[in-house]
């Protein structure tokens, strides 16, 4: 019995000691590790070929397609012809400015959640009600929150009556009519909508500050203020840079539905962002050659918001 | 210290609690009130509506009248579901292998799946499109699925590997070592443990799909395949129907990623900090 027991710790040992010298020199293969590593490549194997058929694949003909006149079943070569066209088109970079108006959007949907968090860390009575409440948006599809919002945002509806109520002129024609207040309606709702992930994230943030830190400044004397702008927002300063990315990135690419029910992109390209306009061109206009293009550069875009996330992630690998 | 700081100085803010909590109440009713106007409006008629009181199931009756909801609901629910179980086999299986039965190459495709996270889905919608339809996917769930599948599973591999990283490899060689095969050792050890990510992982992916509109409406474009979301906003864009007509669409749609999201909450916060990478 103890004799069996001595083995198998020995073996043990021994396997682990088999395991990890492999993984180290992958030249020297025994029999053990050779098992493993062809049922490796079994298991990620489904993985792989989802990714490389569907993601990979695709990404790769955008790419191509982008220097043709694609129309879905013949292309000719036409080299940088579409993106000479873009850069020319007066419709194009009204809809980049669209981007950049949303992008203003963003100090708004990092700073209210901000200061929301900080009152809801202050654990009050039914801090845990709010987080709920908060965060459940999350859950609501796109395609909803637009049809709500196109109510209050409406000519007879809640912000109009609201404005009259106050002595103000309400908005004869609904503030989806206008461009400019399209626009601001549509920012409006992006950040109520991204209000709840960005406050979670932040009190996940607060949660790994440790009270010691903030006992230590209150003994130091630091005020209310100076403990918030010196000690707690450099601490969080991980978890701000995530919620601005993941924002940023959102307001690239997640607001396609948002804007199909709430505008459909107008009135005229009032509300077009890159996005709803690679739809646009692609399966309203018939246009895939261009849409391909637009798509591109939508994955330059969001390539490079990725790469800047990357290298502040590995610049501070502090753990959670 | 003067008197000045307060007695109820709590992380640097000297606001009263009844203030934080008037602050948090009014956040909270901006919040909700969406959703207050969505039930309040579904159980109203057109009329009541218009006088802005009432109470009537009329605008309920409509909206079966004129939108397949059950019908829509199942297809929602096919696609979603046939979805989550496919993310959750593949991104359990890569990120068993790519955490534990690490191969030559292995770290590659590590790092090519989680690139693929940064391509978004209107850069590659078209050729997708044209793909599926050559191979005649195009009014199938499959397709959507694919579609779907393909889109969550960096994501969710990328967590099922940091996850799995968590394992201690002893565990596992001593599973070797007792005569476990790899097969065994993921059904036996690995994926039991990793149920609280699969929850996660599904929460996530569950939310995802039902709300989503462009793949759904693109791929699944025919009314016996429509899904839940799809419909509302055809329907919306039609402008057939009234406000409390759309609005009690709009609530029953909600539902059941509102119901998932309230049992489930835990799994989907979890899900949003693991997000950030170790």
């Amino acid at each position: 019995m103890e004799s069996k027991r001595a083995l198998r710790i020995f073996s043990a040992r021994n396997g682990a000691a088999t395991v990890t010298s492999l993984t180290r020199q992958r030249s020297r293969s025994s029999p053990l590790a050779r098992q493993r590593a062809g049922v490796g490549v079994m298991f990620v194997a489904p993985v792989v070929l989802l990714v490389v058929f569907l993601l990979v694949l695709p990404i790769i003909e955008a790419i191509y397609y982008s220097f043709t006149n694609w129309n879905g079943l013949s292309s000719q070569w036409v080299g940088l012809a579409t993106y000479e066209q873009l850069l020319t088109s007066p419709v194009f970079w009204r809809v980049l400015l669209n981007n950049a108006v949303l992008l203003i959007a963003i100090p708004f949907a990092i700073f209210i959640p901000l200061s929301v968090a900080f009152l809801l860390n202050q654990k009050t009575f039914g801090w845990a009600f709010f987080r709920s409440v908060y965060f459940l948006p999350t859950a609501i599809s796109w395609v909803v929150i637009g049809m709500v919002s196109i109510q209050f945002f409406a000519a007879d509806g809640l912000l109009s009556r609201g404005l009259q109520l106050l002595g103000l002129p309400g908005n004869q024609q609904g503030f989806l009519g206008h461009s400019a207040t399209a626009i601001a309606a549509v920012a409006v709702t992006f950040i109520w909508s991204v209000f709840g992930t960005n406050t979670i994230i932040f009190v996940t943030g607060m949660a790994t500050i440790g009270t010691e830190v903030l006992e230590a400044a209150r003994v130091d004397g630091a005020t209310g203020w100076t403990t918030i702008t010196r000690i707690m927002i450099p601490l969080l300063g991980r978890f701000i840079q995530f919620a601005f990315v993941t924002t940023l990135i959102t307001a690239f690419t997640a607001l396609f539905s948002l804007i199909f029910v709430m505008t459909g992109g107008g009135p005229g390209y009032g509300t077009t962002t890159l996005e709803f306009y690679v739809y646009q061109e692609a399966f309203s206009q018939g246009q895939f050659g261009t849409g391909a293009a637009l798509g591109v550069v939508l994955f330059l875009i969001v390539f490079g918001i990725s790469l800047f996330q990357l290298r502040l992630m590995s610049r501070d690998t502090s753990p959670m | 210290m003067t008197a000045f700081m307060g007695s109820d100085f709590r992380f640097g803010l000297r606001l009263s609690r009844g203030v934080i909590l008037l602050v948090l109440c009014l956040v909270a009713v901006i919040m909700l009130y969406p959703f207050y106007y969505m039930l309040h409006a579904a159980f109203q008629s057109f009329q009541q509506f218009e006088l802005g009181r009432g109470f009537s199931f009329t605008s309920w009756a409509q909206l079966f009248s004129v939108l397949p909801v059950f019908r829509e609901l199942v297809n929602s629910s096919i696609v979603t579901l046939g979805t989550v179980a496919i993310i959750l086999a593949v991104s359990t299986c890569g990120g068993y292998s790519l955490s534990k039965l690490r191969f030559r190459g292995s770290s590659v495709v590590f790092v090519g799946i989680v690139a693929t996270m940064m391509v978004p889905l209107q850069s590659i919608i078209i050729p997708e499109y044209v793909n599926l339809s050559r191979v005649g996917l195009i009014g199938h769930f499959i397709g959507a699925v694919l579609v779907y599948s393909a889109l969550g599973s960096p994501f969710a591999t990328f967590l099922m590997t940091t996850y799995f990283r968590g394992v201690p490899d002893e565990l596992l060689e001593a599973a070797v070592v007792d005569g476990l095969s790899y097969a065994n050792i993921f059904l036996r050890i690995m994926v039991p443990m990793a149920i609280p990510a699969l929850f996660t992982v599904a929460v996530l992916q569950f939310i995802q799909v039902w709300d989503d509109l462009l793949v759904a409406m693109l791929f699944l474009p025919n009314p016996d395949v429509r899904t839940i979301t799809v419909g509302l906003a055809t329907l919306q864009a039609q402008r057939i129907v009234n406000i409390p007509v759309l609005m009690a669409g709009s609530f029953i749609s909600a539902l059941p990623a509102v119901i998932v999201y309230l049992i489930f909450q835990r799994s989907l916060i979890n899900g949003l900090t693991m997000g950030m990478g170790k």
